[in-house]
């Protein structure tokens, strides 16, 4: 396990800084801070003033070679916009979108367990037919739509619940309730196949044969068989939401990492952008090896020396 | 059966089990912990604004961004005089009266008794400490660069309540310019920009809950009157349809900006002219727009009013050139362009037999997301144009793309390009506009036309009445006399205020949200 664990962290570490070489010379090519920052009627003269004030005159090495210097002093620069370090913005908007990521795929997994597993029960039923209607719909269904709606239905019309914001519980609802439609849609649809496919396999007609009351044969055989499919798919939809949920935060004024990097690239605010897009990929590089992780307890047949 | 039920729960795998009962758990249970505990309704004379942006900065020397100003500007921080937006005419604030000494430099009384929020004095001195933060090159303060850009200004205090202010060249209307400059709290750092702003104003900050709120309380020390709103509430949200969505439920009671397509609800929702005018800017260097009969010809080919009332608002009101009636200069005997195609086609034509390439292909650059409809806008106006017999090539660029042909040094090659771009002028005087426009020096400027040059510097040093001729000079020759550009509309801006308040919003609500102008039914 630990050979394991440090050999991944060692990977993970090329993979990073692939990933900061590659974000720090994409995001100078979408153009000069100088130019949004200063008002449409600057002259040719203080735009030039701006740029060598804040060295984007220098040659792009040796921003970069600045840029690491400061980087191993774990320093990642101030966010031009804010005037506030860049870590500092990033771990404030962070939590908020971890804790949305969270809720909505434990409440996605449950949903898709209990749903896929009961579809996958009797398969071709109402129940399961219905399950794979709504599951579609759910997957497909573009969320901005979903999120507008919501609000106009369950704020404005029947006001059940508050337009958005941050705040208790009522607040959670329509952000996770928009966000989880996909990944359960997607969830219930994979782990109802999987099942589906699993109960005509040989070790289910064993189990059969046994004696095993029929419930116990898909809900502990075949489900605990198909949670690794299951696991794949979430571990993928939880990436997704890991890196911010862009649209999500956006309608329902949720201030997460999603939102600040996407005014963090419009304003050009490189410091942002480079130290948002570090501390998301090493979210997500945590997130895999947990899911590594989790194969292994699953199927004792993967060993992760 | 019952036995293997049991059989059954107790056979589920604990992994399994404890998903499940984690997962519930938390689902429910997350949610509640380690959140900020809930936003509190309007309660009564506290009110909830929300904005379209959060601000990154609430720094005064930066309240010529517009998501800084609608926060800080005449709330925390006040300016020495103020521009009123229903005549640009320039009245006391900090300041009570003013004089010129010369050319160059002016004399401000200042007003007595007044103190900062957190109880310092405010004085000459305090005002020298603040021009000379903002036009520090230290700090990038927005204000500098957008009304003060190559002047320099040396402050002094004559004495306690008199404030000199000597520019290194004629600064005529200084009391106007000077509407923009918001004074704050002496010894605030001058290397870096401030998020805690202490002012004069009416309001002071009580915290900024980054990424959720900003809150503003009454100064009950406040010098003037005492303002009806005791407590304001500033919260942001991108999408229009959810700030009406919140001012109708009752979550915000104020949303200073949403679209023309969110504002259906007469009860509420209201338009005023937001100060901003669009126009399709011609790069007159370049065959064939160095041609007048083709300039002439692209100009009555837009039927402004088929945009009017469909793309666009009814509200709208087509414009003869870059400002608004209400600012000083604006020339009120030119006329919008008709929409006359068959004259446009005999002028082209005219111009063709005269060996002008009418038949080249003209550059049509627009930005996106400028205003809401502008994408349409310039899909009606290539249609119009290729209706009267030209070639036109539609681009539509981000931001920064489109500032490469807005701004110098503009993007090479140069083509004939006829670029849509959108001016804001709500300070009250053509200077804020035709310099950077229009002058051959003028960083926005397409134009080398040294009579006009010199027609907007003698109106920029000049004051009173023979300044306004020579601004309405200027604009004559600019969109009658020489047809250098393509003026469309004077826009409006909708905003839904709650039924519980009075709040009228005007040409400058764009740039600034006084609290102290919004009060209770």
């Amino acid at each position: 396990m630990g050979q394991f664990l440090s050999r991944r962290a060692l990977q993970s570490v090329f993979s990073l800084f692939g990933l900061i070489v590659l974000v720090f010379f994409l995001v100078r090519l979408t153009g000069d801070p100088a130019v949004l920052f200063l008002p449409i009627n600057a002259s040719e003269e203080e735009v030039r003033d701006f740029t060598v004030k804040h060295g984007y005159d220098k040659p792009i090495y040796v921003q970069f070679l600045k840029f690491l210097e400061k980087a191993v002093r774990l320093d990642f620069g101030t966010s031009i916009r804010r005037n506030v370090p860049a870590v500092e913005a990033v771990f404030e908007a962070y939590p908020f979108s971890l804790r949305l990521a969270a809720v909505t795929m434990l409440l996605s997994i449950v949903i898709a367990l209990v749903v896929g597993s009961l579809a996958a029960y009797k398969p071709n039923s109402l129940f399961d037919r219905l399950a794979s209607v709504l599951s579609l719909m759910g997957a497909s269904t573009p969320g901005f739509w979903i999120a507008i709606m919501g609000i106009l239905v369950f704020a404005v019309q029947l006001r059940w619940l508050p337009t958005s914001g941050v705040g208790g519980v009522p607040y959670w609802i329509m952000p996770i309730a928009t966000l989880a439609l996909r990944p359960t849609g997607v969830m219930v649809q994979v782990l109802r196949g999987n099942m589906v496919a699993t109960m005509s396999t040989a070790f289910i007609t064993t189990a059969r044969a046994k004696g095993l009351p029929e419930r116990s044969v898909v809900f502990v055989h075949a489900l605990r068989n198909s949670l690794i499919s299951l696991v794949t798919v979430a571990g993928d939809q939880a990436v997704g939401l890991v890196n911010g949920a862009v649209v999500i935060e956006t309608v329902f004024g949720w201030p997460g990492i999603g939102k600040l990097m996407i005014d963090a690239i419009l304003q050009r605010d490189f410091a942002l952008v480079e130290t948002a897009v570090m501390v998301t990929a090493l979210a997500i590089f945590a997130l895999n090896i947990v899911i590594d992780l989790i194969y292994a307890y699953l199927d004792p047949r993967i060993r992760l020396a | 059966m019952r036995s293997a039920m049991d059989s059954t729960r107790l056979r589920l795998p604990a992994s399994l089990r404890g998903v499940l009962a984690i997962g519930l758990a938390l689902a429910v249970g997350g949610a509640i912990l380690g959140v900020p505990a809930g936003s509190v309704l309007a309660q009564n004379r506290s009110i909830t604004i929300v904005l379209i942006e959060e601000p990154n900065l609430l720094d005064p020397c930066m309240s010529s961004q517009s998501a800084v100003g609608r926060v800080v500007k005449q709330n925390i921080a006040e300016t020495l005089t103020f521009i009123d937006p229903k005549d640009g005419s320039v009245t006391p604030r900090l300041a009570t009266s003013w004089e010129k000494v010369d050319e160059s430099t002016w004399r401000f009384k200042l007003r007595r008794g007044v103190k900062y929020q957190d109880g310092t004095p405010f004085n000459a001195q305090a005002a020298v400490d603040s021009i000379n933060r903002i036009m520090s090159p230290i700090l990038d303060c927005g204000i500098r660069s957008q009304f003060f850009a190559g002047v320099k200004l040396t402050p002094r205090a004559l004495d306690e309540l008199t404030l000199q202010i000597k520019a290194d060249r004629p600064v005529p209307i200084l009391p106007t310019t000077i509407g923009t400059l918001t004074v704050y709290k002496p010894k605030t750092d001058a290397k870096t920009f401030d998020r805690n702003p202490i002012g004069t104003g009416p309001y002071r900050l009580v915290r900024w809950t980054v990424g959720q709120e900003i809150i503003l309380e009454r100064n009950e020390n406040y010098w003037g009157t005492k303002p009806p709103v005791q407590r304001a509430r500033y919260i942001w949200r991108s999408e229009s349809a959810v700030r009406t969505a919140m001012v109708k439920t009752g979550e915000a009671d104020i949303s200073p900006t949403i679209t023309v397509q969110d504002a259906n609800d007469p009860t509420l929702d209201f338009s005023y002219p937001n100060a901003e005018t669009t126009r399709l800017k011609l790069d007159v260097s370049q065959p064939p727009l160095n041609d007048r009969r083709v300039r002439i010809a692209l100009n009555l080919a837009i039927d402004r009013e088929a945009i009017r009332g469909s793309i666009l608002s009814k509200d709208v009101i087509p414009a003869t050139q870059l400002i608004f009636p209400s600012i000083n200069g604006h020339n009120p005997d030119l006329k919008v362009w008709p929409y006359d195609p068959e004259r446009a086609k005999r002028l082209l034509a005219e111009a063709r037999r005269d060996g002008v390439p009418v038949d080249s292909t003209f550059y049509l650059v627009g930005r996106t997301e400028i205003h809401p409809g502008v994408t349409e806008v310039m899909q009606a106006i290539q249609a119009m144009f290729t209706a009267v017999g030209l070639k036109t090539e539609l681009t539509m660029l981000e931001v920064s793309q489109w500032l490469k042909y807005n701004r110098k040094p503009f993007a090479t090659p140069r083509r004939a390009t006829v670029l849509h771009n959108m001016h804001d002028n709500d300070k009250g005087d053509a200077q804020f506009t035709t310099f950077a426009n229009y002058h051959s020096k003028g960083s926005n400027s397409y134009l080398t036309d040294t009579e006009l040059d010199g027609l907007i510097e003698k109106a920029v040093a000049t004051s009173g009445p023979e300044r306004r001729r020579l601004f309405q000079t200027a604009f004559k020759r600019i969109n009658e006399d020489f047809v250098y550009e393509i003026p469309l509309f004077h826009m409006v801006g909708y905003t839904r205020v709650a039924k519980h308040l009075k709040y009228q919003p005007s040409i400058s609500s764009n740039s600034e949200i006084r609290i102290e102008d919004i009060s209770f039914r």
